[in-house]
């Protein structure tokens, strides 16, 4: 009780500095217990976040839109378009951006009308609520895919289509909210069009430009990385406030940016810093994720749930619908004008239509409805119908799909490879088993008997399963290039690190370091070349 | 004396025509090479900045198939050559046939190839070109077949 006075007494700037605290360690708790169980992190951080919703007053600070879209959201971006390789994008831009912008435009249209239809609600405010929903948020899915090993196509597919529709509902959104401020007296179907392609373009063209001068001038020139990352942190946040200052998209602006550097100023730099980078991010990335996450648990009130329940159904449907329909019949169109070897397969379109999530960017554009645009009765309806969106996806669609991948045999771990690996894992586990046997023996803790008849029988399993491991592969052969390729990616890894221990230690000058690292990180990145022709083929003659 | 090829790949049938090969070349008495073509232009759109180091991890990834069935071999006690070449796999596998004077070649196929016989399937076009075009006998051997030789016990 005396702490609880004696932190009511510290300012207001400690009080949050504490509610950040504990928001981190209870995400790293989750994080903890979540690594044994094969659930959804971010699902499991919404629940927990539920769940000290109950606690009054958890929260010792207000989390705003401004919060979530300045602060939380750029770094997530920027974190995931550093991954994206433009050579990989390439090849799907089309149907990106087809879904990105005319996805979130049909969507905006499908959920507004069935919701202005079904709910009464104002058509403006019910687009405002369609163009809020379309965009999609698959932290929970991507993590699914690289954990289950799915194609880097669809993944791309899916991150590309979300890091898009992010801005293009953002920038819908505004246009709706303009027009209602404006009166819809004043819509005109041509400025609103210029008014769109200005905000989106122009965000691209911040982003782009001062993407541009951190990967030329600075990663280029600049040999230090704690200075490299340190202006990368400063382009994520920058892009974003100046495109904003600019009133063009700052989302827009924060994608470009990190497409920018992902593929051009990584190329500028060392590796080093390409390391440094990485992990920077890599960490940011699950430091925001796991706030974002447990603030939308924190956000949304069950109880003010209740009354709503019927509107909340209704979103939801109109969510499914619209998804349904815009990857369905999106794709089928794209498939007409594409060459057979760029079509999206069907299993892909069932990935993308269940694993449109909602997340922070729904939840931040929901926090902004207040009373003052459409009243506050229906911007309360629809705070609420998007955290029931939000709730509905993440819990359900982000708990089962996984289910779907393996259904859809997506996972690019076949029967044959876990069987491998499990063989792999046994041998591996009787070995530390045995060293240990070895250990207490040396010690003399070990009667000598029993040592050896426990080594003896240790030394039996492990040959059988070596040998089961020996039937298994002569039954699959090609799961004996995966070992080679897997083991030849770990040796040059270790060769390549072994560089760094030696410039480190003086034995080799930095520019022998640089010219080496580079020629081990060109091996690197061969290897994984001959990895992906490789899954490509295995996944073809799957979807065949 | 006329010799036998095997060329490996990796894939899903190499280990199955490894082992035909050694046991043809035991019964025959003949000597074996196995033969893996590094093939660069298998691989599309290569920055050329990637090229040397392609060429180097796939030629690393035959010498290493290379040497796992020369184990083979030497365990089925029979002394066999490895030969690594680089170019695109048709021209070289033909090149090297006639180099090595060889009279058969043996190719894996991928699992649930449609025939052992020349059918549509890839594999048994390919067969199907380098013994028009060479001469050369050309056996395809499916994985299956290595799987069964090892529950009869022959392998």
């Amino acid at each position: 009780m005396q702490l609880l006075q004696l932190f009511a007494q510290e300012n207001e700037l400690i009080r949050q500095e504490i509610g950040l605290v504990i928001l981190l360690a209870i995400a790293a708790m989750v994080a903890i217990i979540i690594r044994r169980l094969r659930f959804p992190y971010t699902v499991a951080l919404v629940l927990v976040g539920l769940a000290l919703s109950f606690v009054p007053n958890f929260l010792p600070f207000e989390v705003s839109s401004e919060v979530i879209l300045a602060i939380l959201v750029p770094p997530l971006l920027f974190e995931a378009t550093l991954h994206i390789k433009w050579k990989n994008l390439r090849d799907d831009f089309g149907i990106i951006m087809i879904l990105a912008v005319g996805g979130t435009l049909l969507g905006t249209f499908i959920v507004g009308e069935i919701v202005t239809w079904v709910l009464d609600i104002p058509l403006i405010a019910a687009l405002a609520f369609g163009a809020l929903i379309s965009a999609t948020d698959p932290v929970a899915v991507i993590s699914f895919f690289r954990s289950l090993g799915v194609s880097k196509r669809l993944s791309i597919l899916v991150e590309g289509e979300s890091l898009f529709n992010d801005g293009a509902a953002i920038v819908i959104f505004n246009l709706m909210i303009g027009l209602a401020v404006a009166g819809t007296e004043s819509f005109s179907l041509s400025g609103t069009i210029v008014e769109f392609l200005r905000v989106s373009l122009g965000g691209v063209g911040v982003g782009l430009i001062l993407g541009y001068v951190v990967s030329y001038i600075i990663l280029k020139n600049v040999d230090d990385h704690l200075i490299e990352t340190t202006t990368t942190v400063a382009l994520a946040f920058g892009s974003y406030v100046i495109a904003e200052e600019f009133h063009v998209s700052g989302i827009l602006a924060v994608v470009a940016a990190g497409l920018m550097v992902g593929n051009i100023g990584t190329q500028n730099t060392s590796p080093t810093t390409r390391l440094t980078l990485d992990n920077f991010w890599e960490f940011s990335a699950f430091v925001v994720n796991s706030l974002v996450f447990l603030l939308i648990g924190l956000e949304i009130q069950i109880s003010e749930m209740q009354p709503y329940l019927i509107p909340i159904i209704v979103a939801v449907g109109a969510v499914l619908l619209s998804r349904a329909l815009i990857v369905y019949s999106l794709t089928s169109i794209h498939k007409r004008f594409t060459p057979a070897a760029r079509h999206i397969p069907h299993p892909y379109r069932h990935v993308m239509y269940w694993g449109g999530l909602r997340g922070a960017i729904s939840l931040a554009l929901a926090l902004t409805l207040t009373g003052n645009v459409f009243g506050s009765a229906i911007s309360r309806e629809m705070r609420v119908m998007t955290f029931g969106v939000v709730l509905f996806t993440l819990l359900v669609q982000g708990t089962t799909i996984e289910k779907l991948i393996q259904k859809l045999r997506l996972a690019e771990k076949p029967a044959q490879r876990t069987v491998q690996q499990r063989l792999q894992a046994r041998i591996y586990a009787k070995r530390a088993g045995l060293q240990e046997l070895d250990r207490l023996h040396e010690d003399d803790i070990l009667f000598p008997e029993i040592w050896q008849a426990m080594s003896s029988i240790y030394e039996e399993e492990i040959r059988d399963a070596k040998q089961a491991l020996g039937d298994h592969l002569l039954h699959y052969p090609e799961l004996e290039q995966d070992m080679f390729l897997q083991a030849r990616e770990d040796v040059l890894k270790a060769e390549r690190a072994a560089l760094s221990i030696a410039a480190r230690q003086g034995f080799i000058s930095d520019e022998l370091l640089h010219e080496l690292s580079k020629e081990a990180d060109n091996r690197l990145a061969a290897l994984e070349l001959i990895k992906r022709v490789r899954n490509v083929s295995a996944e073809q003659s799957r979807n065949s | 004396m006329k010799s036998i090829v095997c060329a490996t790949r990796g894939g899903e049938g190499s280990r199955a025509a490894q082992m035909a090969a050694i046991r043809e070349a035991r019964r025959s008495g003949k000597p074996l090479t196995f033969l893996y073509v590094t093939d660069t232009s298998s691989i599309a759109n290569v920055e050329e900045v990637l090229l040397p180091a392609l060429r180097a991890e796939l030629n690393w990834m035959g010498r290493t198939l290379l040497q796992v069935a020369k184990q083979r071999a030497e365990a089925a006690g029979l002394l066999a050559h490895v030969k690594i070449l680089e170019g695109r796999v048709q021209e070289e596998i033909g090149r090297f046939l006639a180099e090595a004077d060889a009279d058969l070649l043996i190719l894996g196929a991928p699992r649930d190839a449609t025939s052992t016989v020349f059918g549509d399937d890839a594999v048994e076009q390919f067969a199907q070109s380098i013994q028009s075009k060479t001469g050369v006998r050309v056996q395809v051997v499916r994985p299956e077949a290595s799987a069964l030789e090892r529950q009869d016990g022959r392998v």
